[in-house]
């Protein structure tokens, strides 16, 4: 085997290992950044409920009405909120947030980051939902922009980072349930 | 529920209620017992309430009220616009309706015919006037503690409720509170757990940053001839009367008044002396002390002697907030309305509590822990205590069982936990703390400090 030939074989032995490390790399990005979307939006449907029972004294419940509460976590449609209470009276209040625009939002994120859980998840028109997962924490930061919450700024900007990360690497994108896109 | 006698009867209820109340005065007067136990205006089943006064207590008790049903909010009363507005719309967005809107409470009382009861949240200073004349326009009453700024207007108040025989329910909630009765009830005087009682501990210490003045927008304060016609010499008394001895008695009896009536009931007894000493020590412009410290004594049929002692600190929150203590020889119950703040204590060489635990009348939270022998000199130090707790909670706003107590008697389905003579009793002998503390003296407390009918008054 001469020289040339070698190097040959190492070239594309480092190419197919290159390639490998960047599928792995784009499934991992796909990996985080669909399931980190799509809990946080589950999330948006989570509440408490809090129960409570009567306390039994010598076995029978007793007659001034103390009682044992606990709280549990509980997911459903009752409790959906996509925008918590008290930060969405406090962008209600900046004059750069139009109320209707707040409205049609707070109904729309968690549903949309959901969706694009999913798709991220799942391969679906990979670049045009990373992209639409870019613009959704982009809108995000606009918010904590009005609300002066910088430390919430950067952990935003992270996720930018990781979803510009995977559209760079989006060539190698394998395990996809639909690759046009 | 009782019937309405408005609705069976050509007689009205009220017209009922008045020409029976006047001829019966003579035995109603003195026998309380028999008020307590008898609805004599017992309302429908939905009962018509008003508010006079609705500032920040108001929200308190209506966020309590709005989960009792069968309450219909008819009119509200304030002399602050802004206030007023706020209680309006807090009923509108609650209820969808629209409570009528006075700034006069005579005027509302003259003008809402139909109205069951009233429930009044003003300062102290109009405590009196407001709970009297609802009381002789044939209004049920719901008064907020302090009864009154004054001992005179606060038997003012016992006498117009028993004459007119109507019901007047004082708001010294805990006298409503599970855990409180139970406590007292249960573990206190039934089981004993506390042995002999023979010190009683209570205070309300709070930080100086929540004992800062109240300031609002100017343009929202009453006009000042509004103000002046009101009693309030300016802005700054309208909005922080709790510092004026004209207008309140001051933090002993803002916050003092609810613990120190916590010693009285949960004794069954008043005592009979109080020394007292106070001072403006960081809020130094106040007329009243903003630091207090007083002791109590009692001759109890119980326990025998018990001291009490309680302090209303404004300059500190630390020291564990805010409880009642009951110091026995065999155990400790220090209660407050907050479980944070309630522990209750075996004494290591008292019966053991297994059988109650057992029976779930305590929780153990602790076994006593060993003693610290780096720091301490053995010889000297008592043995741990063990730790418990009460079987249960309120999971209710604090302020509930008390109005519930109060909109059931008015259904003829209870008594009133603390109706206007039973308030009285517990809080004659806080009149006595700041007189006693003004003028360094102890001060022997008898009937006529103490009673209804008793002639001494105590200066503010």
């Amino acid at each position: 085997m001469t020289d040339t030939e070698t190097s040959s074989q190492q070239v594309h032995g480092d190419g197919a290992a290159s390639c490998l490390g960047s599928i792995l790399a784009l499934l991992l990005l796909r990996l985080w950044l669909g399931i980190r979307s799509l809990q946080e939006g589950v999330e948006k449907f989570a509440g408490m409920k809090a129960t409570e029972e009567a306390v039994e004294i010598d076995g029978e419940v007793n007659e001034y009405g103390l009682v044992d509460t606990a709280t549990e976590k509980v997911y459903g449609l009752s409790h959906f909120q996509s925008v918590p209470e008290g930060m969405y009276d406090r962008l209600l209040a900046e004059p750069l947030m139009p109320a209707f625009g707040l409205a049609i939002y707070d109904k729309l994120l968690g549903p949309l980051l959901i969706i694009l859980g999913l798709t991220v998840l799942l391969g679906i028109a990979l670049r045009f939902s990373l992209f639409a997962m870019g613009l959704v924490y982009t809108s995000l930061t606009f918010g904590l922009i009005l609300l002066g919450q910088d430390a919430g700024i950067a952990w935003l900007g992270i996720h930018i980072l990781l979803i510009v990360a995977a559209l760079l690497h989006v060539r190698h994108n394998r395990f996809s349930v639909m690759k046009s896109f | 529920m009782e019937e309405n006698p408005e609705k069976s009867n050509p007689i009205s209820r009220r017209r009922f209620l008045r020409n029976g109340a006047l001829a019966g005065a003579g035995l109603v007067f003195g026998a309380p017992s028999i008020l307590g136990s008898t609805a004599r205006n017992a309302p429908s089943d939905e009962i018509k309430v008003a508010f006079i006064g609705c500032g920040a207590q108001q929200q308190v008790l209506f966020s309590a009220m709005r989960n009792i049903p069968g309450i219909h909010y008819q009119a509200v009363c304030d002399i602050m616009p802004d206030r007023l507005g706020g209680a309006f719309g807090r009923i509108r967005a609650t209820f969808g309706y629209n409570p009528n809107r006075y700034v006069d409470a005579e005027e509302m009382l003259s003008s809402e015919t139909d109205l069951d009861a009233v429930i009044v949240a003003t300062p102290d200073f109009w405590h009196a006037r407001h709970t009297n004349w609802s009381l002789e326009a044939g209004r049920h009453v719901f008064c907020e503690k302090m009864m009154a700024h004054t001992i005179e207007d606060a038997r003012s108040m016992v006498r117009t409720a028993e004459s007119t025989g109507l019901f007047c329910q004082i708001n010294h909630q805990r006298r409503s509170n599970p855990r409180y009765r139970y406590t007292r009830d249960q573990l206190i005087q039934n089981h004993r757990i506390c042995g002999d009682i023979q010190n009683l501990n209570g205070q309300w210490n709070r930080s100086i940053g929540a004992s800062q003045d109240i300031d609002v927008n100017p343009r929202i304060i009453p006009d000042q001839e509004t103000l002046r016609t009101y009693g309030f010499a300016d802005a700054h008394q309208f909005l922080n009367w709790r510092w004026y001895r004209d207008l309140s008695g001051g933090p002993i009896s803002d916050l003092g008044a609810h613990q120190i009536d916590i010693f009285n009931w949960f004794l069954d007894d008043v005592p009979t002396s109080v020394v007292a000493s106070g001072g403006r020590n960081y809020f130094r412009n106040r007329e009243h002390y903003d630091n207090v410290m007083a002791i109590f004594e009692y001759d109890t049929p119980l326990h025998g002697p018990v001291r009490a002692f309680y302090q209303v600190l404004t300059g500190t929150s630390a020291g564990g907030g805010y409880y009642e203590a009951f110091m026995g020889t065999e155990g400790t119950v220090q209660i407050s309305e907050q479980r944070q703040f309630t522990n209750i204590y075996r004494e290591s060489g008292a019966p053991s509590w297994n059988s109650l635990v057992r029976r779930n009348l305590l929780r153990m939270v602790a076994a006593s822990a060993p003693a610290d022998t780096g720091d301490s000199v053995a010889s000297y130090e008592s043995p741990p205590l063990e730790k418990y707790d009460l079987p249960g909670v309120l999971a209710k706003p604090v302020h509930q069982p008390h109005l519930e107590n109060f909109f059931d008697t008015l259904r003829g389905r209870a008594t009133l936990n603390c109706d206007a003579r039973t308030a009285f009793e517990s809080e004659a002998p806080i009149f006595w703390v700041n007189p006693s503390a003004g003028k360094r003296e102890y001060i022997q407390l008898s009937a006529e400090h103490l009673s209804v009918d008793g002639g001494l008054t105590a200066e503010t």
